[in-house]
């Protein structure tokens, strides 16, 4: 902990940021993040993240609510006076500076001496692998060198906080793969709280401690990668965080630890993992790699259902099947084990059943009846 | 007033001071009458106008336009083929360079090289004389041709870079892709590649009218009698008629004809690409 | 079709330039090689030097201004949404569609009803005005290559907003900078009628020289200072080949 006691790096109360009329890009947003944690916020694109950062950062001033760095209310202090530091979405690297003066940068408007500057650029050069990248222009170096160039640039200062934007979002695939492991290590190596932005819900579970899920301006839910992954508080954050199925249905019977629901399907068993009573409305899930696809009858106690398959796709690691149960296409992913190959195959529009233990069934939401 | 604004301050004051005040006190003063010793008078009178439009004004008015036009015409017609072939050429650059030069070079000398060149004394009078071929010289100069002449002259590198600009960003495979479909290649030019430089044209055009229009130094020197136009009569109606009132009337008249060619080009412009 | 409009803009350039070697006073008429017409020139024409010193004074000061107002104010219409936008939109493209000539009668206009005595400074007011516009022009669309999240990096980097302009803004934009005072540079050099209008005895620049000297008829002495203005062109036109994009981006 900080001489100052603070626990929370960064503290939004309430903020409320309104663009114009029409445009409310954040509503009574509050997070509190740790210190030294690697803090993720995740949303589809347009529902607030970039503002939400750009107020931290001090690029944008709240209309209502407080902004705090260290348990110090900032609302008023400009982006050059605050202990953070943003990687921008587009790097935003100086183009007439080299990258060592692009790193220098800062350094220099403080007027450190020569061999300061050079001893502290050097070592960042060092943390972000750049050697012999020195003298370049942003302009001679590819997407992934120039995000290099912006995260030493941003860490020189050293900030308390480092706030990223869609860092990675201009990269391809496996470079983009690479570079979160970089950040992941880089931050270990560096200790300070990182403030990541991102629409990748895979990019946000690897790396992250916490996740706030963002959605149209308001957060929809705060938790580590099990908790909103396992645990979603609402429909949403359920179907934005990977794939899943969603059941609606009456409630018919509960006991201690289930509860019999009435859906379309007929009726299903689901783990109570809030109180109902009967005659309520509930929403649960079942995530597709806990749904089976076999030709044999379920074991016992499984909920289960009939249906063909509709689709098959075949993804080297894992196979997709696309099971069409009434009308309404229920997933699974099975991960090819060496139980797998013993089963008998299936094949597109074999009839099959679906099956899953009501234990690994989320109940989301309960409607009094 | 924001805090940002002190950006723009300086040339807010600046050019209030000098363009739109100088701007507002022309139009004011033409409605104003002249006294005898070169000042102006109260009350407001449209005078300066009826006078005007009494006069050879209309006469002089229309000249100023037709040989604009057809300097600007002329201007264009031999801007395009080449600003095409700069655009394709491998010389580009040395091109560019060359059609440069001459716009760098002074205005006033420009003209001279015409006067120098086919002058009463000038060059080719001088060989013709020699070579027996005439005995007194041939007034070239002192037309309306002379004009249109030199002002396609000093003018040709502004019609030539905007549309050299323009068809550069082109891509000129899109030719070959519509030659390709079967579009012989003037066609292909004229469809595919006429949208995209439209915008160098009317830049080109407006570059050389608007200029033509306010001519005084052309037509001075290398024009005559017939050739007078509306920025000759104004410089007149200055320095040595000293006549403020009946001037800002005249520069007004100019303005709004200009004004009334751009509202109209624009308009034809903008109707056609729809 | 190049080659015929290229040797029609450059032939009668050609001929005042082989001329200025002319021995013969009549100009035209072939006479042998000689230098006199610069000896002329250089040694007994003070009235042209004066002019040319004038024109110098004039455009040295003035592009210096128009440069220094005109970034100010892209600078502050690129990025940060200046009040009265309109007015300014009006007030730099206006200029660049009204013909020369009414500049010049109304810039005279200002100056007589405000008794302001015709000068070089009158001439250096002008001048600054048109040229304004242009190096607007010309160092927007060098900035147009650079969005508000380069300004932002300089605040969140420690930059207060002067150091953001030193450091940053003004380095990026320098080839624009630079190609904007050639061109005013060049523009108040060349310009006659707005300097026709606004210049008083004693403040005669070096077009407004020529002018009257060629009114007079043909002199050899001007064939040699047409080559060394021509000179001028080409040189001017070499060094100024790495901001040429930024000209013509302003202009076009
Ligand atoms: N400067 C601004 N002026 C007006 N509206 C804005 C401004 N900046 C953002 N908005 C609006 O606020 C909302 C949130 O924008 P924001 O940039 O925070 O979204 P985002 O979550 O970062 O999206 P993306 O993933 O696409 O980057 C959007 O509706 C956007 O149009
Ligand atoms: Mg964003």
């Amino acid at each position: 902990m900080d001489k100052d006691g603070a626990v929370y790096s960064v503290e939004l109360e309430n903020v409320t940021k309104i663009f114009d009329e029409s445009t409310v890009a954040m509503k009574n947003v509050s997070l509190k993040v740790k210190k030294g944690e690697f803090f993720s916020i995740l949303g589809p694109s347009g529902c607030g993240k970039t503002t939400t950062l750009r107020i931290i950062g001090g690029f944008e001033t709240p209309n209502e609510g407080t902004v705090r760095i260290d348990g110090r209310r900032v609302n008023n202090l400009p982006p050059n006076r605050r202990p953070v530091n943003m990687v921008f979405q587009n790097y935003a690297l100086f183009p007439h500076l080299s990258v060592f003066e692009n790193i220098a940068f800062p350094l220099r408007l403080k007027k450190m001496t020569e061999s300061e500057i050079r001893e502290k650029v050097e070592y960042m050069v060092e943390l972000v692998k750049l050697k012999g990248q020195e003298r370049k222009f942003p302009r001679q170096l590819s997407g992934g060198q120039k995000q290099r160039v912006a995260l030493a640039r941003a860490l020189v200062n050293e900030p308390r906080v480092l706030l990223l934007d869609e860092p990675l979002s201009s990269l391809d695939a496996k470079l983009r793969q690479y570079m979160l492991m970089e950040l992941d290590r880089i931050h270990d190596e560096v200790g300070i709280t990182f403030i990541y932005v991102t629409h990748d819900q895979a990019e946000a579970m690897s790396v992250s401690d916490e996740i706030a899920v963002m959605n149209n301006g308001v957060i929809e839910q705060v938790g580590t990668p099990p908790e909103i992954y396992e645990s979603p508080a609402n429909t949403f954050v359920a179907g934005f965080i990977g794939e899943t199925n969603f059941f609606v249905g009456k409630v018919v019977d509960v006991s201690s630890e289930y509860l019999k629901v009435e859906t379309r399907f007929g009726i299903l068993t689901c783990y109570k993992d809030k109180e109902a009573k009967i005659g309520d409305t509930v929403e649960f899930m079942i995530r597709p790699e806990k749904v089976y696809v076999t030709k044999n009858y379920p074991p016992q106690n499984m909920n289960f259902l009939r249906g063909k398959v509709d689709q098959l796709i075949y993804l080297g690691s894992h196979t997709k099947y696309y099971i069409m149960v009434e009308n309404t296409l229920i997933r699974s992913i099975k991960q090819h084990t060496r139980y797998w190959m013993d089963e008998s195959t299936i094949s597109w529009d074999d009839e099959v059943y679906v099956w899953w233990n009501p234990d690994d069934s989320y109940l989301i939401k309960v409607t009094g009846g | 007033m924001k805090r940002h604004d002190i950006y723009t301050l300086p040339i807010l004051i600046w050019l209030s001071l000098f363009f739109t005040i100088p701007l507002s006190i022309t139009v004011i003063m033409s409605f104003m009458s002249s006294t005898p010793y070169g000042g102006v008078t109260l009350p407001f009178t449209v005078g300066n106008y009826v006078e005007i439009m009494k006069g050879r004004i209309l006469a002089i008015l229309w000249r100023t336009i037709r040989i604009s036009a057809l300097s600007t015409l002329i201007t264009l017609g031999l801007s395009l083929p080449v600003s095409f072939f700069m655009a394709t050429s491998k010389w580009k650059n040395l091109l560019l360079m060359a059609t440069i030069i001459p716009f760098w070079t002074n205005f006033i000398i420009r003209i001279f090289a015409w006067i120098f060149l086919l002058g009463n004394n000038g060059m080719l009078n001088n060989i013709l004389i020699q070579l027996g071929i005439v005995k007194n010289p041939i007034t070239f100069l002192y037309n309306s041709w002379a004009v249109v002449v030199v002002i396609v002259y000093t003018y040709l590198p502004y019609m030539i870079l905007p549309i050299y600009s323009a068809m550069e960003k082109f891509d000129f495979s899109m030719i070959d892709a519509a030659m390709d479909l079967g579009a012989t290649k003037i066609r292909a030019i004229f469809k595919v590649m006429f949208p995209s430089i439209k915008g160098g044209i009317t830049a080109g055009i407006l570059f050389v009218f608007i200029p033509a229009l306010g001519s005084y130094a052309i037509p001075e020197l290398v024009g005559g009698r017939d050739s007078v136009m509306l920025g000759n009569l104004i410089a007149w109606e200055i320095t040595t008629a000293r006549n403020w009132p009946y001037a800002t009337a005249l520069s007004n008249i100019l303005f709004v004809s200009t004004a009334l060619a751009l509202f109209l080009y624009l308009k034809i412009q903008g109707s056609d690409g729809k | 079709m190049t080659v015929i409009v290229l040797i029609f803009l450059y032939a009668p350039i050609m001929f005042l330039v082989i001329f200025s070697f002319n021995s013969s006073v009549t100009g035209a008429n072939w006479m042998g090689f000689t230098l006199k017409w610069y000896g002329e020139l250089f040694l007994r024409s003070p009235d042209i030097w004066e002019g040319f010193k004038n024109s110098l004074i004039v455009a040295v000061f003035s592009s210096l201004t128009a440069t220094f107002i005109g970034t100010m104010a892209a600078i502050g219409i690129h990025w940060y949404k200046p009040s009265f936008r309109r007015y300014i939109n009006f007030n730099i493209y206006a200029p660049l569609i009204i013909p020369d000539i009414l500049m010049g009668v109304s810039m005279l206009m200002l100056f007589v009803s405000m008794r302001i005595r015709l000068s070089l400074f009158t001439i250096y007011l002008a001048h600054t005005t048109f040229s304004l516009s242009y190096v607007v022009l010309v160092v927007l669309a060098r900035l147009e290559n650079f969005d508000s999240s380069l300004l932002e990096a300089a605040m969140d980097l420690g930059a207060s907003e002067f150091q953001t302009v030193r450091r940053v803004i003004i380095p990026m934009a320098l080839p624009g900078i630079i190609a904007s005072f050639l061109l005013s540079f060049t523009l108040s050099i060349d310009d006659f009628i707005i300097t026709f209008f606004v210049a008083g005895p004693g403040s005669t620049t070096l077009p407004l020289r020529i002018f009257s000297m060629i009114r007079f008829g043909l002199s050899p002495v001007v064939n040699a200072l047409s080559t060394i203005l021509v000179g001028g062109a080409i040189l001017l036109t070499l060094l100024g080949r790495k901001f040429l994009k930024y000209i013509l981006a302003g202009e076009g």
